[in-house]
Order: structure tokens, then C-alpha cells, then sequence
């Protein structure tokens, strides 16, 4: 065995080691069906919808928290305009005209936290949500966060199960996909409280949760990463509300994707990294210390190396293939093929990466169970295809600007 | 945080890694049993044909002369032990213990073949009696191997006899000093010529080989 296999089969021990892991968690505690009981009692609830040039979806947005089943004089809407220049404030004004559940504020572009901040000063709900200006939420999401807020009363923050919106590309249905796994994941991080991200599109807060740990904070343009991490550090419980669905727009295009990633992974290293680097290892922070955030950066690094060693493998093969006429005088030929059962490759290194792909896929179908959806077989073929190869490249970008101590960038 | 969940998770772990050998171990073993079973039947075509020249003696020449041999076996059963050496790796002493029996097979096939080209003087076997190395001391052995390869595919006729230069084998170091193979390698003895040393382009061993008595057609292959 070469060094370079020696390091994937470590890699792929440690990411079996994890998927088994999930896979006990998941059977130690299903999740559960959706109920028709209703909360007790309905808090109060604010929407903060921060937007910065989102004139194409703004409204869709909006109509939909207008429609959530929710008693309307309980829930108000807050549209913070991050100084978009765009035609946002237009688009807007005869829309919340007819809705006084919604209030407009604009303020001087400063970044999508302080936006957030900006509309929790300005609101004493008992619950604090926000929504990205281009998702897009499910009728009866907040209903399904409030219960689970009223019937766990140690949780702070709630994460719903997001979907992709409409996927009509093969970019957009990899990532429906990935979204799906996704909501296996963090449904299994919420049994093992170790959720790492309270996303954009409609995670909600308990109040107390800013007056304990403070407000969102730039946080290497990874805001909500960065308040989950404060939230364990001051272990402040995050759950999932998994019957709670919400539609997100997702990156079009390769570029967009690579970009997206780019700043999500490097908020990853740049926040546990520096400030919360003291959370590895810490059994005083439970298994997202001892086991998501150490898997988290492995991850990370597999990813990194797997690409090397197969842009190595593949450049060497085929340096020698093409290099064999000119130094071997050989002409160029088909090469005797065999079809015996002795020539099949049935290494220890591909039975384990069979395994390795089953318990994907494994995760995948869960992830659809959770989810309460299915998802076509050939977009998790083009998932399963292509997805590991584009990976690499947000990576790599992700890693160097960790390395140069550089900010991500929004768009 | 239930510290019997990490360790139960890691005992599964394990166990499906050591399924994985244990599968992949089996097949293996398997695949040493095929070259073995091929290795006998080698060895009892190659008694049978020695055999039977014994018993015709010179008398029948022509007999002789039609007789397909033993090539496609030989090349066969070199694919399959070069796949092994590749798989499990050249110090693998089963590995190691196949590859002597099977340059055992080649030595014999190549005196049987030396006896009866002296008896039937109408029989122009043309062969090349390889000597490469897996000791890192021959780079371009590989590139020599696909040599071979190519033109056993091209000419059928052409019995190459490949042996591991430092294998441990007193009837293949008879047949080293015999032929007086020093060194550097890939090494090469074409048709009891003397030897021909280092890496030999395709060009170069069709110059070197009398390529009148070989036919053009398809065939077996010879890896190193």
C-alpha cells in the first residue's frame, strides 16, 4: 500500500466512523411524525426579513410569511432594507401598504448582521425569527416551531428543514440533494445537540438568547455560524423543528455555487479556528466538541486531499498513457481487455468505498423520510456524479483564504 | 454525550474494515487457488508434451512441428501471475512461491523447446528470454514489459520467457550463468543470442528479432 492510499483509507475511517455514529444516533431516537395539536398558548412573533437589492423575490418572500397559520395579531413583519439600491423600496411600498403586518425600515448598507440587529432592538416579541428576502416558508412551519419551542423549553433556537426552491438545473438539483442529506444531518446533530449553523431562511430565536450571549456579529460574513457557536459555548440548546419546511433559492450557476461555499467553509475554519478553537476536544462542550467540530475540519482536509491524490493519480496515469508511444515506440493501440472474474479489481479499498457510498445513500433516503419528500433518482445521480468533484474547489479557496487570513465575500 | 455510543460506534467501524479484508483476503486466496489449479495443468500438459516426444523421438518430426504448444497457457498464466504480483505485492510469499513455480514451468518449456528444435531441424521457434527486476533497480522495466506485451499480441509465434532476475531459485540462477545475464537490466536473450542489455523501443527488438519466421496474427499477451 502507497502513502497516498494510507491516507484515504484513514480518511475513510473516519467518515465511516462518523456515518455509523449518525446512523445509531438516527435509530436511538426517530424522529417524530407530524401531530395536528395545537401550542397552548401562541407568543408573540417577529419575522425580521433583512434584504439588500432582492427586488426579484422580496414579495414572494413576504406573501409567504403572510400566509403562515398563525393568529395575525401575534406575528409582525419587519422588512430591514440593508441600503439596497435596486428598486426594493419601490417594489415594496404599495405592497405593505395593504398589510400593516409588515413595517419597512431602510438603513445604511452594513452587512446582513446588522441589519438582523437592527430589527431586534426594534422588537420585544417573545420570539425572533428571520427569513432570508429569497425563501420561502411552508403554511404551517411556524406553527410546527412553536410547538417545539413550547414542548422543549430548554431549546433557544429553532432550525426548520429547508428544501430547495423549484430546482430546474442540474446546479440547483445537486443541491436539492445535498439539502436533503442535509436534513438528515442536522436532525441527527439536534439529538446529539451539536447543531453547527442556525441559517438564514426562517431560524427562530428566543429573546433571551440576545440579552444572555449579546447580538449577531460579522463573524467573517458567517453570522448565523458564528451565533451557533456562542450559543454552545454558553450552552444554549439549538434544535431542529424538522416537520417545520422552508424553500430556498439556491446558487444557479457553478461560479455562484463555488462562491457561496467558498464563504460558508471559510467561516467554518475562521470562527471554530480562532475565537472557539478552545471547543475541540472540550468534553465540556459534548459530542460538538468531541465529535462534530473535529469532524467538521476532517472533513474539510479529506476533501482536500482525496481531490490531490486523484488530480495526482490521474495526471501520473495519464502522463504515462500518453508518454508510452514516444518513449516505448509502441503505436497507439486498444489495450486487451479482460472479462474474467479474475481481473476485477476487488481491493479492500473499493469494497469500503461501496459501503462508504450505501451508507450516502442510506443518508439520503432518510434525509427524503425527515424531509417528507422524494427526490428524483436522477438528481442524486448527478449528486452522486459530480458533487465530489466541484467540492474541491471551495476547498481549496476556502483553505487559502483561511491561510491568508482573508474575508470571504457575500456576492 | 453517552461515551458507549463512540465506542460502539468504533467497534462497528472496525468490524466493517475487517469485513472488508476479510472479503477482499478471500478472493485473493481464490485468485492464488485459480493460478495454482493453472500452474498443475501447466505442469501436466508441459510432462504430457515432454512425454510424448520422448516417445516419437525424432521419428515424427512433423507431429511435432503442429503441435500448438504450450504458448497461450504460458502467456495466460504469466497475465495472471503479474495481476497477483500487482494486487498483493511482489515480496507477497505466496506471490513469490507461485512465481517460482511458474518460471520452474517456463525453464522446462524452454529446454523442452531446445530439445526438440535440436531434433527437428524444420522447427524455427523464435523466443526471448526476459530478465527484469522488481527490486527498484529497473525503471524502465515496466515500459520493457509493455514492449513484450505488444509484440506478443503481434506476433503469436514469438514465446517470451520472463523471469524475476533476483528471484531465489537455483534453476533460474543456473540458467542466469548459463547464459551469462550480468546485468544492467532489462535484459534480454534472443533465440540463444548473446545477451542484449537495458530498454529496447519497439523499433529496436523488431531490429533485433528475425521477424521473417514470425506470423502476424492475434493473440495471447506477455506481461513482464
Amino acid at each position: 500500500m502507497d502513502t497516498g492510499s494510507l491516507g484515504i483509507y484513514i480518511f475513510l475511517f473516519i467518515a465511516l466512523y462518523f456515518e455509523v455514529f449518525l446512523l445509531m444516533t438516527f435509530l436511538e431516537k426517530r424522529p417524530e411524525k407530524p401531530t395536528k395539536v395545537l401550542p397552548t398558548r401562541y407568543p408573540s412573533v417577529c419575522i425580521l426579513v433583512p434584504c439588500y437589492n432582492e427586488e426579484q423575490t422580496i414579495i414572494a418572500t413576504l406573501a409567504s410569511l403572510l400566509a403562515l397559520d398563525y393568529p395575525k395579531e401575534q406575528l409582525s413583519i419587519m422588512v430591514v432594507d440593508d441600503g439596497s439600491t435596486d428598486n426594493t423600496a419601490a417594489i415594496l411600498t404599495p405592497f405593505i401598504a395593504q398589510h400593516p403586518q409588515i413595517t419597512y425600515h431602510y438603513k445604511q448598507n452594513g452587512g446582513k448582521y446588522t441589519a438582523l440587529n437592527f430589527g431586534i432592538t426594534h422588537t420585544t416579541a417573545e420570539l425572533v425569527g428571520c427569513l432570508d428576502a429569497d425563501s420561502f416558508v411552508a403554511p404551517d412551519a411556524l406553527m410546527e416551531m412553536v410547538k417545539q419551542f413550547e414542548r422543549d423549553k430548554d431549546v433557544y433556537a429553532l432550525t426548520p428543514a429547508m428544501k430547495v426552491f423549484h430546482p430546474k438545473n442540474i446546479v440547483e438539483m445537486m443541491q436539492a440533494v445535498e439539502y436533503t442529506f442535509g436534513i438528515f444531518y442536522k436532525k441527527m446533530f439536534d439529538t446529539l445537540s451539536a447543531i453547527t449553523v442556525v441559517p438564514g431562511p426562517f431560524s427562530i430565536y428566543r429573546r433571551d438568547v440576545f440579552d444572555k450571549i449579546g447580538l449577531f456579529r460579522r463573524a467573517h460574513n458567517t453570522e448565523d455560524m458564528e451565533i451557533a457557536f456562542r450559543m454552545h459555548a454558553h450552552h444554549l440548546k439549538i434544535g431542529m423543528a424538522h416537520n417545520a419546511h422552508v424553500y430556498t433559492t439556491v446558487p444557479k450557476t457553478m461560479p455562484s455555487l463555488i462562491k457561496q461555499r467558498t464563504r460558508w467553509s471559510q467561516g467554518y475554519l475562521q470562527n471554530s479556528l480562532t475565537e472557539y478553537r478552545y471547543m475541540y476536544f472540550n468534553p465540556r462542550y459534548g459530542n460538538f466538541g468531541l465529535l462534530i467540530l473535529p469532524f467538521g475540519i476532517t472533513s474539510l482536509v479529506s476533501g482536500l486531499y482525496t481531490a490531490g491524490y486523484a488530480i495526482y493519480r490521474f495526471f501520473f496515469i495519464g502522463w504515462t498513457k500518453l508518454s508510452e508511444p514516444l518513449v516505448t515506440g509502441i503505436p497507439p493501440h486498444v489495450p486487451v481487455v479482460h472479462f474474467e472474474w479474475f481481473y476485477v479489481n476487488t481491493s479492500m479499498l473499493n469494497f469500503l468505498v461501496v459501503v462508504a457510498l450505501c451508507t450516502t445513500l442510506t443518508t439520503i433516503l432518510l434525509g427524503q423520510r425527515i424531509a417528507q419528500q422524494k427526490l428524483p433518482l436522477p438528481w442524486i445521480m448527478y449528486y452522486l456524479l459530480f458533487f465530489g468533484f466541484i467540492a474541491p474547489f471551495w476547498l481549496v479557496r476556502a483553505a487559502w483564504g483561511t491561510i491568508r487570513g482573508a474575508e470571504s465575500k457575500w456576492k | 454525550m453517552r461515551l458507549t455510543r463512540y465506542l460502539i460506534a468504533l467497534g462497528i467501524t472496525v468490524a466493517i474494515f475487517a469485513t472488508a479484508f476479510y472479503i477482499a483476503s478471500r478472493i485473493d486466496a481464490q485468485r492464488i487457488a485459480d493460478i495454482q489449479a493453472a500452474e498443475d495443468q501447466l505442469s501436466v500438459d508441459l510432462l504430457s508434451e515432454q512425454t510424448q516426444f520422448e516417445l516419437l523421438g525424432n521419428l515424427d518430426c512433423t507431429s511435432i512441428g503442429q503441435q500448438p504448444i504450450l504458448s497461450d497457457e504460458v502467456n495466460s498464466l504469466a497475465e495472471r501471475v503479474s495481476t497477483a504480483e500487482q494486487n498483493l505485492g511482489s515480496d507477497n510469499p505466496q506471490v513469490i512461491a507461485l512465481k517460482k513455480q511458474y518460471s520452474l514451468l517456463e525453464i522446462r518449456d524452454y529446454v523442452l523447446l531446445q530439445q526438440e528444435t535440436q531434433k527437428c531441424p524444420n522447427l524455427h521457434p523464435v523466443y526471448i528470454l526476459y530478465f527484469y527486476s522488481n527490486n527498484g533497480d529497473c525503471p524502465d522495466c515496466s515500459q520493457a514489459g509493455d514492449v513484450l506485451t505488444y509484440l506478443r499480441q503481434t506476433y503469436p509465434s514469438l514465446r517470451v520467457y520472463a523471469f524475476d532476475y533476483h528471484l531465489d531459485l537455483s534453476a533460474l540462477q543456473t540458467l542466469i550463468k548459463l547464459r551469462k545475464v550480468t546485468g544492467p537490466l532489462p535484459a534480454y536473450v534472443i533465440d540463444s543470442k548473446q545477451p542484449v542489455y537495458g530498454f529496447k523501443t519497439l523499433p529496436e527488438m523488431e531490429k533485433l528479432l528475425p521477424l521473417k519466421l514470425l506470423a502476424t496474427s492475434t493473440a495471447s499477451t506477455t506481461r513482464q
